[in-house]
């Protein structure tokens, strides 16, 4: 910031200060960059990838299911995140309908700890799922994001617990779910257990927030900034593995 | 702004009375820190008052996981004392660029108005590592104009710190300890970015090794 010099029967030295400053700034640069470069830890270079054991298993939720060969792709979600919700209404609820007989579509729970109703609304959609009805709570969910998952205004994420529950209740009984089954459902550690275990799985996935998309393992990294752009890759990304 | 100070032989303090020889990078700090952290917090209450008026908004800083203002904007900890964190920016770093204003025209504080100088900083800077923690640990995203205003807040407060020690703001005294931390101001500052980075490294690490 300020070069310091002491001036001294002419010659100029820079200070102890100055020396030390630029040593540490030099270090840093060299750790820092040395191991990132040496791709430290082993990771492997490119788009990171996920073993397919950890991205999904034979109990995990399937909206399509086209057979353990085809072409794969799981997300990890929070019911609650706006991110997801805006993904579900531009981008997986038209690619689960086009693609539906030719890929298999998986929904892994991702709750996040700063949307206090994305545990409840995860809960609900596995108490649907004991009785096989997930892919429809899962779509009424996202459907009716604005019933639950936001105030009343629209402006700001609700934090209405009981408002959320009175509306997985109007869904349970839409889609035609034993309601004290469900309620009992919820808050079973069955339920618990399931979604506990997608958290896992997903930060073994190196998943950090959400929505986080795999595609035949590889994780899907868009770069558009519009929702359309993000579509149009994804899906160029599903055809091409479709190709294969 | 290279500045070659001659140290007269008698050793008298070759600065204007009244400003240590810390008083010049206090005074150019406060200026250009304290405007950069006043952008900071108001492009982030700009990107606020978006978010509020549209849900969906994707804030200009949302770029990935990783680094995502929308992720860190929409917690509790964003509205650490009830209203929103840059508020609070834009308050404290109007007062930073004013006080480096009229320390550039020639104001001399007295030891009170240093001492508040002192308390405000102390309490950024101590907000500013909470933040840093919660952001790192509990949201476990980064909000890129956020660590901005870290990055500024930091110097701010130390200088300001170095300042007072030097000039004996504290105790009346002699200047103690502050003598030998200013001889090495700008080390251990950098000691401090360093140790931030490397927690960062750390915490993201995963997220970092995909980009090269």
């Amino acid at each position: 910031m300020s070069k310091e010099k002491i001036v001294e029967g002419g010659r100029a030295w820079p200070s102890a200060n100055v020396l030390l400053t630029i040593g540490v700034v030099v270090v840093a640069i060299i750790v820092f960059g040395g191991v990132l470069l040496s791709g430290g830890d082993d990771q492997p270079q490119g788009s990171p990838t996920a073993s397919d054991s950890v991205l999904l298993n034979e109990n995990s939720h399937r909206l399509t299911d086209a057979g353990d060969n085809a072409v794969t792709v799981v997300e990890f979600l929070d019911f609650q995140c706006p991110a997801c919700a805006g993904y579900y209404r531009n981008i997986t609820a038209d690619v689960e309908q086009d693609y539906g007989n030719r890929i298999t579509f998986v929904v892994r729970n991702f709750p996040l700890d700063n949307h206090s109703l994305a545990l409840p609304a995860a809960q609900a959609a596995e108490a649907a799922g004991m009785q096989g009805k997930y892919a429809e709570m899962y779509h009424a969910l996202y459907e009716n994001y604005e019933q639950w998952a936001v105030n009343e205004d629209g402006d700001q994420l609700s934090d209405d617990e009981d408002r959320a529950r009175a509306a997985f209740d109007s869904f349970a009984e839409e889609i035609g779910l034993d309601v004290d089954r469900f309620h009992a459902d919820m808050a079973s550690d069955a339920v618990a257990e399931r979604i506990e275990a997608d958290k896992a799985d997903g930060e073994k996935a190196q998943v950090t927030g959400t929505p986080t998309l795999f595609i035949n393992g590889e994780r899907f990294t868009p770069s558009g900034e519009t929702f359309a752009e993000v579509k149009q890759q994804f899906r160029e990304k599903l055809d091409a593995e479709l190709a294969q | 702004m290279s500045d070659t100070r001659v140290t007269p032989a008698s050793s008298e303090r070759t600065d204007a009375p009244g400003e240590g020889p810390l008083g010049r990078i206090v005074r150019w700090l406060y200026l250009i820190g304290g405007s950069i952290g006043l952008l900071a917090s108001f492009v982030l209450m700009v990107e606020k008052i978006a978010l509020i008026e549209n849900p969906s908004y994707v804030p200009t800083c949302s770029l990935n996981p990783v680094l995502s203002c929308g992720s860190v904007m929409t917690t509790p900890q964003a509205a650490a004392f009830g209203v929103a964190n840059p508020l609070l920016g834009i308050t404290g770093f109007a007062i930073i660029v004013t006080v480096g204003v009229v320390l550039t025209i020639g104001f001399r504080p007295p030891r009170w108005f240093w001492l508040a100088l002192q308390a405000g900083t102390t309490f950024g800077v101590l907000f500013v590592h909470w933040l840093i923690w919660q952001s790192l640990y509990t949201i476990g995203a980064l909000c890129p104009y956020c660590m901005v205003v870290w990055a500024v807040t930091i110097p701010l407060f130390w200088y300001t710190t170095l300042h007072n020690l030097e000039r004996g703001h504290f105790s009346r005294g002699a200047s103690g300890p502050g003598a030998v931390l200013a001889r090495y101001h700008s080390f251990v500052l950098a000691l401090w970015f360093v140790a931030i980075i490397a927690l960062i490294a750390v915490r993201f690490w995963d997220y970092w090794v995909t980009l090269v």
